[in-house]
């Protein structure tokens, strides 16, 4: 078939063939695999949409290269990278100063003030939308992980925030509530920062203290709308289209750095791996979403390079099961009770069901068959290259017997007698996530003809609204780092107050006193061993069963120069941060 | 004939109290939950759903919650779909003038060619041509519809680069999208055309050209049966002997004769047929990448996004009434002897 086709598209493929110069040499196209939840940095807390704000705001800092180290940082609103060596940061570590760049215009032409970075990290920290970002820096600055007591903002936090971060002459200063060495770190990647006024103008937060509560834990129609954006950063967001599920971004002409060589740069969804593959051969998209699964289909196209072996700064794939489900209008748990029709909502919370799921994967089949042989099974959650990574066994391995004696076990023997139905989610667009949930669906399936597990797949905002809105049992989970350490991988998927704990209503007093222990320890060999026994807690309560580490592949046209892997920036290896982006033969 | 359109007319609130009815009832298996979420129209009212569930009485007897869900929908709120992230009539507006102008596309040639080709094939029963046309009808009908889009795309993008996936390139991006261009009717060809954007017509209709190209096969074929079927028959009845003993051409006897009272069932088929393009053709947006209502439509049952879902089933009963209706009207057109009563 396919010489087929080739002698009958011959003379014109040759024809194409000899015209084959770079196209669109200015315009930049990533042909995305899913959707963006939000182009608000105080509210966003996703990789899809974080690549958006890296490329229209900007950090105080930023990682130079492929760098993940604090050696490793540069300035960019902030002039200088703050040191004790430069006097920047206090002997006690509790104290930052940050002297604010001059010169430096937002996308509406108004200049870039101390008084906006200020409000930009009050913002960040006061909005604290559930299951948001701002605990990153409500941590280390005031001590907590939330704003809210009893489901209301706590009255005097603003001042305490305000007496926190302080604008002084032409710099911020920050006062941090206990020393955090990785703040540096966190303010590469989040407190992006906004313009006060036009943040007001716009129905936002009006940086007072009297109106603070107002704007805390927003709803998602309550934040800055995706059809805006006022940024410092090297592009400006022209269009948001919902239809399309596409943004296209211009190059902001007064950039401080300079312009950017792209001209513009479009992120666009495209459902079909097949049109984004052929999409990327026309020339079309310049990189293209293609997990592993579909390395063998674009490794010799031509005109197509593939960077391959890239390890980002990512906790491995895994499986989450919530513990506490929202019942109302849920489609997710069939009747809503154990009677082999549905599932009641703390179905999850009986420690047994979720071990007879971990001992009915198929790790070395996942491996094998969908990662292609690069992965390897994880012992935990820490990704390598960080302290407290295990390296040991896995605690779980694939035991249909083992599974199906905890699911006898689990409900008091009522699951196995009943029987169940409930359904598993991935994002759509994840062929990986897709074919793990069919295997899980398989062999869970296997255990009893009562159990039934039904594969759904949503697109990625509704996916992250879903779980945030705890209305989901089982979920194909993954986290990316906000910043290099473990810190960030063991407080959003074991601390009580953490991202995914907070989605799934798991807690363990026990597990969060090892994470805040971890978090200040300066010895390393402690800090390791801390993470280890929480690693053991977490084989026993099994809130995620991690599954395999992951190796990705970049498959972009070879005219794309510039690219740089950065392994903790939002959605790499796909998205990019695009100022370093050029095109050219 | 204007007495005939207005009984059938009067029909039309019959049909759409029975079609509603029917969908009303199938919501009867969701719970009041799931059911409030089709009376709201902001995210913000899901913490509020007990008093949703209290306003619209979903857990009175189904007439009374009907009676208020009818009272909603002919104000037009249909609800939000999370798979749209916009109220669902809004979504129909966005996601309807794109497959409207797919159907447009492909819909005159799928009837040009299948009646032509239906009535050569009657014409030259059993001869090189009818087993042609056969044999191309079959492949198209057995043939799934991604299959043939990817094969179309292979060949006509990734090959020969010249009808690319999509709504249209960047540079018509651009334009559609500039302050100068204005949107009269919210189709873009009719746009581009109104705003003597020559090049973006040229760029949209060359975008519509693959999915309108791979509906058309897979379309074409049963129209092409039932023509050359009907043909078939017309052609074996004696007014066409006759027809040719009185010495009448050829042409006369098959197009003027034959041919119009073949037509009722193929006039059928074709309402049909539209009202499904209509109604979004999920599979070739989807590979495609074509922003129509199908696709939506689809994304929505995935994601049980219920009042989407409904949206979508609403709009295609719609559609199928007005499209019926004027199948009606055309049965008279082409056989003065139907009429209602009859």
């Amino acid at each position: 078939m396919r010489r087929l086709l080739a002698a009958f598209v011959l003379p014109a493929a040759l024809a194409a063939g000899a015209a084959a110069a770079v196209k669109n040499p200015e315009t930049f196209v990533y042909a995305a695999a899913a959707d963006i939840d939000s182009f608000d940095p105080a509210w966003a807390y996703d990789t899809m949409s974080h690549n958006i704000i890296a490329n229209v705001y900007e950090y105080l800092l930023d990682f130079r290269g492929s760098g993940t180290t604090v050696k490793d940082l540069t300035a960019i609103l902030s002039e200088k990278v703050p040191s004790r060596a430069n006097g920047l940061i206090s002997a006690d570590g509790l104290t930052y100063r940050f002297p604010i760049r001059k010169g430096v215009k937002f996308h509406d032409g108004s200049l870039l003030t101390p008084e906006d970075v200020r409000y930009s990290l009050l913002r960040f920290m006061l909005a604290d939308r559930d299951g948001g970002p701002s605990q990153l820096l409500l941590s280390p600055i005031l001590g907590l992980e939330t704003t809210r007591s009893g489901g209301k903002p706590v009255a005097g936090l603003y001042e305490r925030a305000a007496q926190s971060v302080r604008v002084e002459g032409g710099s911020v200063v920050v006062r941090l509530h206990r020393p955090f060495a990785p703040l540096l770190s966190v303010l590469a990647n989040f407190g992006a920062v906004v313009s006060k006024p036009w943040c007001a103008a716009h129905g936002q937060w009006d940086g007072r203290a009297e109106t603070w509560m107002k704007s805390n834990d927003p709803a998602h129609e309550d934040v800055i709308p995706n059809e805006l954006a006022n940024g410092t950063g090297p592009f400006r967001l022209e269009r948001f289209e919902r239809t399309q599920s596409q943004v296209t971004l211009a190059r902001h002409d007064a950039y401080w750095r300079g312009p950017a060589r792209l001209a513009r740069v479009v992120v666009k969804k495209v459902d079909e791996f097949a049109t984004r593959k052929l999409m990327i051969q026309a020339g079309d998209a310049d990189v293209i979403n293609a997990q592993l699964i579909y390395q063998p289909q674009v490794q010799n196209l031509e005109g197509v390079s593939v960077i391959d072996d890239l390890t980002a700064l990512e906790a491995p794939t895994f499986l989450s099961f919530t513990f506490k489900l929202d019942p109302v209008a849920n489609p997710n748990i069939g009747s809503g009770r154990l009677d082999g029709s549905g599932i009641p909502p703390d179905f999850f919370s009986d420690k047994d069901a979720r071990k007879a799921f971990a001992y009915a994967i198929d790790y070395a089949g996942y491996i094998r068959d969908i990662q292609r042989g690069k992965g390897r099974q994880a012992a935990g959650i820490i990704p390598p290259g960080l302290v407290g990574r295990r390296t040991g066994p896995p605690r779980y391995r694939l035991d249909l017997r083992a599974a199906a004696e905890h699911m006898r076990k689990a409900w008091g023997g009522s699951i196995w007698e009943k029987g169940f139905k409930a359904s598993i989610v991935f994002n759509t667009g994840s062929p990986q996530a897709q074919t793990l949930c069919q295997m899980i669906k398989k062999n869970v399936e296997s255990l009893n003809p009562k159990f039934k597990l039904d594969v759904r797949s949503v697109q990625w905002s509704t996916y992250l609204e879903q779980t945030q809105g705890r209305k989901i049992p089982l979920f194909i989970g993954g986290w990316g780092a906000d910043y290099p350490d473990s810190h960030n991988f063991a407080f959003p998927l074991a601390h009580s107050a953490g991202y995914y704990p907070g989605r799934q209503g798991y807690s363990n007093p026990q597990a969060d006193k090892l994470i805040e222990a971890a978090a200040v320890e300066q010895d390393e060999a402690e800090r390791a061993r801390l993470y280890g026994r929480l690693q053991d807690i977490l084989d026993e309560d099994v809130p995620h069963v991690p599954i395999a580490e992951n190796v990705r592949y970049r498959a972009q046209r070879s005219w794309v120069k510039g690219f740089v892997f950065k392994p903790t920036f939002p959605d790499m290896p796909y998205g990019s941060y695009y100022y370093d982006l050029s095109k050219s033969e | 004939m204007l007495r005939y359109i207005l009984k059938r007319l009067a029909f039309l609130p019959l049909v759409v109290f029975g079609v509603t009815a029917l969908l009303f009832l199938c919501l009867q298996f969701l719970s009041p939950e799931m059911r409030a979420s089709l009376y709201i129209k902001d995210p913000r009212q899901l913490s509020q759903i007990e008093s949703v569930i209290e306003k619209y009485g979903l857990r009175k007897p189904m007439p009374v919650q009907y009676a208020l869900w009818l009272k909603e929908v002919a104000h037009g709120e249909l609800g939000y779909s999370e798979t749209a992230k916009m109220p669902v009539s809004e979504a129909i507006r966005a996601f309807f003038p794109a497959t409207f102008e797919l159907t447009l596309i492909s819909f005159i040639p799928i009837m040009i060619t299948g009646i032509y080709f239906g009535v050569l094939s009657a014409v030259h029963r059993d001869k090189f041509i009818d087993h042609f046309t056969r044999f191309v009808a079959i492949t198209g009908y057995s043939l799934p519809s991604f299959v043939l889009g990817l094969l179309l795309l292979m060949v006509f993008y990734g090959k020969l680069h010249w009808l690319p996936p999509g709504r249209y390139t960047l540079e018509t991006d651009m334009l559609v999208h500039a302050e100068g261009f204005r949107h009269w009717t919210g189709i873009l060809t009719f746009d581009c055309l109104l705003n003597g954007e020559w090049a973006a017509y040229v760029d949209v209709v060359k975008h519509m050209l693959l999915p309108a190209a791979t509906l058309l096969y897979i379309s074409v074929a049963l129209l092409l049966r039932i023509t050359r079927s009907s043909m078939l028959e017309e052609l074996s009845k004696d007014y066409v002997r006759t027809a040719r003993a009185k010495g009448l051409p050829e042409n006369v006897v098959i197009y003027k004769h034959a041919l119009a009272n073949a037509l009722i069932p193929v006039v059928t088929l074709a309402s049909l047929l539209f009202i499904g393009l209509l109604g979004g053709v999920v599979i070739t947006e989807t590979v495609f990448d074509f922003p129509g209502i199908g696709r939506w439509g689809v994304q929505a049952a995935q994601q049980l996004d219920v009042p989407g879902v409904l949206g979508a089933t609403m709009l295609a009963a719609f559609l199928f009434v007005t499209a019926n209706l004027a199948s009606d009207i055309l049965y008279a057109v082409v056989d003065p002897r139907i009429r209602v009563g009859d």
